[in-house]
C-alpha cells in the first residue's frame, strides 16, 4: 500500500463517524508517514490522540501487509502520559480506531495502577500499544532483556510534553528516549505540547540536541482558535472581603447560581486540602447538591477518581471541585463552565483550565475567577487582559540533572548492565546532558560503584559493581529491589494508606499531617469527617466521624509563582489603580471599582506605588519590627530578594529575620528596629555581587536545603520506601536535613549537593528576573513609609506561615535575648 | 566549651554542649545514643553518604575523655545504630586506647551480641542501680529512683520574638528523671514538650544554657 491508499483508510473511518480530519491532522499523518519526527502543538480535547495513533497503525498496516493473517506480535509504540488518570481515555480512543479498521493491534496500560497480575501477563506477551508513564517506563528498563522488548518499536509519542518538560519526569523522559533510540532502529518520536512560550525549545529538548532525530523533524501547530469568556465572581459588598486568606469560602453562595446555570462545572482550588474544605462547606451549607457535586484530588483512591471522571461524562454530576488533578485530560463533553479558585499564578494554567469547558465546535469556553482576597482582584483584572494577548510563560527544562542520572545509571545497572563507552554517547545527546563533561560522567560512575570519588580503605558501599570485563552491573538483590521501589523523580513525603477499621480504602495521605494527630482526633478526607483509630505500619486506620469540625490535612507543595508575564501585567493594572484611585474614571474594570474602599485605606495609611515608585513600608506590632518591600515579581523573586537583602543588612550589624514573601513583595521580620536609612545610605538594592552575595544567602537560608531533599531522595541517598507496602526499613530512615549537613561539612564538592544549589539559582531563584527586577527598582525613585500600622498591601503577606529565616548573630547571643523576652 | 553544673538531687553533675553527663563524685561520664555505624550502615545499603564523616563520633569520644579523665564511661544504650560493620574495628581501637572501664546499658538499636562487648572488655547490662539513681536507655519513671536515660534524642524549639525559632539539641529534666541528648552525629532530634515544671537545658556548639 501507499500512502495515498493508506490516508485513504483513515479518511474512510473519520467519514463513517461523521467527521472530517482537521488539517492539523492530516500534516501529522503525512509527516509521519514520511518518517519525520516531531512536535504536535494541539491543545486538549481537540483530536490529538487520533492525529498521532492514526498513522502508527497505517504504518504497521504497511509494513505487514498480511496482518490480518499474520499478525505480527510484539511492542510497536509506546504511549507516555504525565498521569495515570488519563491512560484509560487514551486507550478508549486507541482500541477504537484499532478495531474498526480491523487492524488487529492490541491496546494495554501499564501505570503505577496496574496490578502484579496484569504486568507479568504483559511481560510475556506486550500489548502493540503500551501506554504507560516515565516512571513506568523506566521501571521496564530495569528488567532483565528489556532491548529484546524493544526492538521493533516503531514510535513513541510523548502526551503532555509541556507538563513533562519544566519538571524532573522530563528529564526522565529524555534518558529513556535516548537509551531506545538506540534500542529500536526505525523509532519515531512524538510530542504532543500545550501552548507554552518556548515551542521550539521544547521539541529539541524532546529530540535531543543537536541530533539527526532533531534534523528529521517538525513542528506542527493545530491554531485552534477558541473563544474564551473571563470573567471575575465578585462580592456584593467589599466591607465582608477579607484582605488575607486563601479559602475564598466567603464567596460561596455566589457560586451556586453559576453550578445551577451550567450543565456541568469544574471548580478548580489550588490544594487538595482547600479542595476538601471547599466540598465540606458546600455541602454543609446546600445539602441539595448531595450526589451532584463530587470531589477529585491526587491522594483519593483511583476507583473513585474514575468513578467521578466517568460521572461526569454521562452528565451525572452538576458540579466537581477538583485539583490540578483534572487539568490534563481527554474531552469533558458536557463541562460548560470552569471556576477558578485564587489566583492560578500563570497564565498557561489558567487557559489550560478554562479550555476545559466548552468542547464541542464553536463554543466558547467559560472560565469565573474568584478571588480569595481583597489584593487578588488585582490580579484578576491583570489575567483577563493575559487571555486577551494570549502571554504564556516558557516551561524551562532542567540541565545537568545528576540525581536522575545516577538513578537511570543504576537501573541501566540492575536489568543488563551496562557499558559506559556505549551509554555515555546516547547520554551526551540529550537535551539535558548536552554539556556533560568528561569529569563529570566520571564522578557519576565513582558515585555508583564506590560512593565516592576516592577508593576508602574497608569501605563496604555497595550499589553497582564492574564486572571483568567492565560491564557495570547490580548483582544484589536487595540493591536492585530498593531500587526499584526508588524509581521515579516525583518526590512526596512518605505517603501512608488511609483504610476503615473494618476494611476499606480511601486514599493516601502525607505522613507529615497524620503525625500530628493522635487517636481519637478527627480530621476531613476525601469528603468524609474520619476519626483516627490508629496508625499501624504505613497505614491509617479510621472509623467514620459523626462530629462537625474536624482538621482539613495540609498537603505540601502547592506553592507556585507568578510568571514574569503575569507579574508585568499585575504590575501594570496596580499602576493603572494608583492613577484611578478617587477618580471616577468610567474606564476602570469592574475589579478596580470593587477594590475602591481597600485601594483608598491604602491610600490613606501609605500609597499606591506609581511606576517610577518602589514601596517599603514599616511599622511596629507586637511581632516585632516589619519593612514590607514591594517589587511585585512573583513570589521566587522574592524569596530570593528577600534572602539577598536580609543578608546585605545582617553585614551592617548582627541581625536575625524572618523572611515572608508573596506574588506582590516580601517582608523582612525582625525582634529590633531595621536601620531603614542605613539600607538605603548603603545602596543595597545594588546588582554588584548579586551572585556572590545571593549564594551566600543561601547558605544561610532554606532554600538549597529543600531542594537538596528532593534530589537526595531520587538519587537514591534517602530510601523512602512506597506507598502502600510496608517495607522493613531496617534501619535505613533519616531524615535528609542531617545529610544535609553531613554533605556541607564533609563533603561540598559533591555535585548532587552543588545540584541543589544550582537548581535554586536556575528554576527558583531565576537569576535574569532577579537582575531585571534590581535594575528596575535602581530606575525607580524608593518611597519608605513609616506606617502606624499594618496596611491592606502588607496583610496577606505578614500573616504567611512558611518562612525563610537568617540570622547574622552569635547563636548563644540569641537564645540569651530570647530567654530575656521569654521571662518578661 | 562552657559547661553547666546542675544538682540531680544532692548529686552535683557537669552538662557538657557534646550532651554528655559526668557524674563528679564517682568519676563516671554518661553518654547516650552515639549510633556508631550507622554512616557505614547505609554506605553498605546503597546509600552514598560521605565516609569521611564516620570519624567525627570517634574525635568527639577521645575530646571529652581527655576533658573528664572518667573511671567509668557508661553508655546509656543505642551505641551502635545497627550490625556489625567496619566501624566496629574503628571502635576497637579506641576502647583499646581507653583506660576507664565501659559499660554498656543496652537500648533498641544494640543489637549486636554481647560477646562482642566481652572480647572488649565492655559489660553489657539492662539497666544500672547506683544509690539512688536508675541509669537506663528508655526513659521510665520508678518509684524511688531518679532515672538517666536517653533514647528520645531530645530536642527543644526555642521561639523567639519577630517569629523567630531555634532548633537545638537538649537535657530533657522533669522530676524524678533526666534525658540525655543524643551525641551521635547524624541523628535526629525529637522535639520536646515542656510541662511548665520540667526543665530544658538547649546545646549550642559551645556552650549549654539553661532555658528556664
Amino acid at each position: 500500500m501507499n500512502r495515498k491508499e493508506l490516508l485513504a483508510i483513515a479518511d474512510h473511518w473519520f467519514t463513517n463517524q461523521g467527521w472530517k480530519p482537521f488539517p492539523f491532522q492530516k500534516q501529522t499523518w503525512n509527516a509521519y508517514l514520511k518518517g519525520k519526527n516531531g512536535l504536535l502543538n494541539a491543545p486538549t480535547g481537540s483530536g490529538k490522540t487520533y492525529a498521532l495513533w492514526v498513522p502508527i497503525v497505517l504504518e504497521y498496516l504497511k509494513q505487514n501487509p498480511d496482518y490480518k493473517t499474520k499478525p505480527e506480535k510484539g511492542l510497536k509504540a509506546i504511549w507516555i502520559t504525565p498521569l495515570r488518570a488519563l491512560s484509560v481515555e487514551i486507550a478508549q480512543a486507541a482500541t477504537r480506531f484499532a478495531e474498526e479498521t480491523q487492524s488487529g493491534l492490541t491496546v494495554g496500560i501499564r501505570t503505577g495502577d496496574t496490578t502484579q497480575k496484569e504486568r507479568a501477563a504483559q511481560k510475556k506477551s506486550m500489548p502493540d500499544l503500551l501506554i504507560t508513564t516515565p516512571e513506568s517506563l523506566h521501571l521496564l528498563l530495569s528488567s532483565k532483556n528489556y532491548p529484546k522488548l524493544f526492538k521493533n518499536l516503531n514510535a513513541i509519542v510523548v502526551d503532555e510534553w509541556h507538563e513533562l518538560l519544566g519538571s524532573k519526569r522530563g528529564v526522565q523522559t529524555e534518558l529513556a528516549l535516548s537509551r531506545l533510540k538506540t534500542v529500536a532502529e526505525n523509532l519515531k518520536i512524538w510530542g504532543i505540547s500545550a501552548t507554552i512560550g518556548n515551542l521550539p525549545q521544547a521539541q529539541e529538548v524532546l529530540l535531543g540536541a543537536e541530533s539527526e532525530a532533531l534534523q528529521n523533524s517538525t513542528l506542527i501547530k493545530a491554531n485552534i482558535q477558541k473563544q474564551i469568556e473571563v470573567k471575575s465572581i465578585i462580592p456584593q459588598s467589599m466591607e465582608k472581603f477579607p484582605w488575607r486568606g486563601h479559602l475564598g469560602l466567603h464567596l460561596l453562595d455566589e457560586v451556586v447560581p453559576i453550578i445551577n446555570n451550567s450543565k456541568t462545572t469544574l471548580i478548580f482550588t489550588n490544594t487538595r486540602s482547600q479542595c476538601e474544605l471547599w466540598f465540606q462547606k458546600l455541602m454543609n451549607k446546600y445539602p441539595e447538591f448531595a450526589g451532584e457535586v463530587a470531589m477529585h484530588h491526587g491522594s483519593i483512591n483511583k476507583e473513585t477518581r474514575l468513578w467521578v471522571e466517568q460521572a461526569i461524562r454521562n452528565e451525572s454530576l452538576k458540579a466537581v471541585i477538583c485539583t490540578s488533578s483534572l487539568d490534563l485530560g481527554v474531552d469533558f463533553a458536557p463541562v460548560e463552565t470552569i471556576i477558578q479558585i485564587g489566583g492560578p499564578k500563570g497564565v498557561a494554567r489558567f487557559l489550560q483550565r478554562a479550555g476545559r469547558s466548552g468542547h464541542q465546535p464553536g463554543k466558547a469556553s467559560r472560565i469565573y475567577f474568584l478571588p480569595t482576597h481583597a489584593i487578588e482582584l488585582i490580579e484578576a483584572s491583570a489575567l483577563q487582559k493575559a487571555v486577551a494577548k494570549k502571554a504564556v510563560e516558557d516551561r524551562i527544562p532542567y540541565l545537568q540533572s545528576f540525581d536522575v542520572l545516577v538513578q537511570y545509571l543504576t537501573t541501566l545497572a540492575v536489568s543488563d548492565g551496562f557499558y559506559p563507552k556505549e551509554i555515555y554517547p546516547e547520554i551526551k545527546s540529550t537535551f539535558c546532558f548536552q554539556g556533560l563533561t568528561e569529569d563529570e560522567w566520571r564522578w557519576c560512575l565513582n558515585f555508583i560503584t564506590k560512593g565516592s570519588q576516592s577508593l576508602q580503605s574497608y569501605d563496604e558501599y555497595k550499589k553497582v559493581e564492574i564486572e571483568e570485563d567492565g560491564k557495570f552491573k547490580v548483582n544484589h538483590r536487595g540493591v536492585a529491589m530498593r531500587h526499584r521501589l526508588q524509581i521515579g523523580t516525583i518526590v512526596s513525603d512518605a505517603m501512608l494508606t488511609v483504610k476503615y477499621v473494618k476494611g476499606g480504602f480511601i486514599g493516601t495521605i502525607e505522613e507529615y499531617f497524620v503525625s500530628k494527630l493522635t487517636p481519637g482526633d478527627v480530621f476531613t478526607f476525601a469528603g468524609r469527617n474520619l476519626e483516627l483509630s490508629r496508625i499501624k505500619g504505613m497505614q491509617v486506620l479510621v472509623r467514620k466521624s459523626k462530629k462537625k469540625t474536624a482538621k482539613v490535612p495540609s498537603w505540601m507543595g502547592g506553592r507556585m509563582t507568578f510568571s514574569a508575564q503575569m507579574s508585568g501585567l499585575l504590575r501594570e493594572e496596580l499602576y493603572e489603580a494608583a492613577e484611578s484611585v478617587g477618580s471616577n474614571s468610567k474606564k476602570r474594570s469592574p475589579e478596580m471599582v470593587a477594590l475602591q474602599p481597600i485601594l483608598e485605606r491604602q491610600q490613606l495609611e501609605s500609597i499606591i506605588p506609581k511606576q517610577n515608585q518602589f514601596l517599603i513600608e514599616t511599622f511596629k506590632t507586637r511581632e516585632g519590627y516589619h519593612a514590607i518591600f514591594y517589587p511585585f515579581e512573583g513570589r521566587f523573586v522574592h524569596e530570593a530578594l528577600g534572602s539577598l537583602l536580609a543578608y546585605r543588612i545582617s553585614l551592617l550589624s548582627p541581625i536575625s529575620f524572618s523572611i515572608a514573601f508573596n506574588d506582590y513583595g516580601f517582608e523582612l521580620l525582625s525582634d529590633q528596629e531595621i536601620d531603614m536609612q542605613q539600607v538605603l545610605d548603603n545602596n543595597l538594592f545594588s546588582s554588584e555581587f548579586l551572585m556572590d552575595d545571593l549564594y551566600k544567602s543561601l547558605n544561610a537560608t532554606e532554600m538549597a536545603r529543600r531542594k537538596f531533599r528532593d534530589i537526595a531522595v531520587v538519587a537514591g541517598l534517602v530510601f523512602t520506601g512506597y506507598p502502600n507496602k510496608l517495607i522493613k526499613n531496617k534501619h535505613l530512615q533519616s531524615s535528609s536535613q542531617l545529610l544535609f549537613d553531613v554533605f556541607r561539612d564533609y563533603e561540598d564538592d559533591n555535585l548532587l549537593f552543588q545540584q541543589a544549589f544550582r537548581e535554586t539559582f536556575e528554576h527558583q531563584l531565576e537569576e535574569g528576573r532577579l537582575r531585571q527586577a534590581l535594575e528596575r527598582i535602581h530606575s525607580q525613585q524608593i518611597v519608605w513609609k513609616a506606617c502606624q500600622k499594618p496596611t491592606p498591601f502588607s496583610f496577606p503577606i505578614i500573616t504567611d506561615r512558611l518562612r525563610e529565616k537568617l540570622s547574622s548573630e552569635k547563636l548563644e547571643d540569641r537564645i540569651q535575648r530570647m530567654l530575656k523576652y521569654l521571662n518578661k | 566549651m562552657k559547661t553547666l553544673d546542675v544538682f540531680l538531687g544532692t548529686e552535683k553533675v557537669e552538662f557538657h554542649p557534646f550532651g554528655t553527663v559526668f557524674w563528679k563524685s564517682k568519676k563516671i561520664l554518661l553518654i547516650a545514643d552515639v549510633h556508631l555505624g550507622k554512616i557505614g550502615h547505609f554506605r553498605k545499603h546503597g546509600s552514598a553518604i560521605p565516609a569521611d564523616s564516620i570519624q567525627k563520633n570517634f574525635e568527639k569520644l577521645t575530646e571529652i575523655i581527655k576533658k573528664y579523665h572518667p573511671e567509668k564511661i557508661i553508655f546509656l544504650g543505642d551505641l551502635f545504630h545497627s550490625s556489625l560493620n567496619y566501624e566496629w574495628k574503628l571502635f576497637e581501637k579506641w576502647v583499646e586506647k581507653q583506660t576507664a572501664e565501659i559499660i554498656l546499658i543496652e537500648g533498641n538499636h544494640d543489637i549486636i551480641s554481647p560477646l562482642n562487648y566481652q572480647e572488649l572488655g565492655i559489660k553489657t547490662q539492662k539497666e544500672l542501680i547506683l544509690n539512688k539513681f536508675l541509669l537506663t536507655h528508655h526513659p521510665e519513671e520508678r518509684k524511688g529512683y531518679f532515672t538517666i536515660c536517653g533514647h528520645l534524642h531530645p530536642g527543644f524549639k526555642l521561639a523567639g520574638r519577630g517569629k523567630q525559632v531555634l532548633k537545638l539539641r537538649c537535657f530533657y529534666k522533669t522530676e524524678n528523671q533526666l534525658v540525655l541528648p543524643a551525641f551521635g552525629e547524624f541523628t535526629g532530634n525529637y522535639w520536646v514538650q515542656p510541662e511548665p515544671e520540667d526543665k530544658i537545658f538547649v546545646c549550642t556548639p559551645t556552650e549549654v544554657i539553661a532555658i528556664n
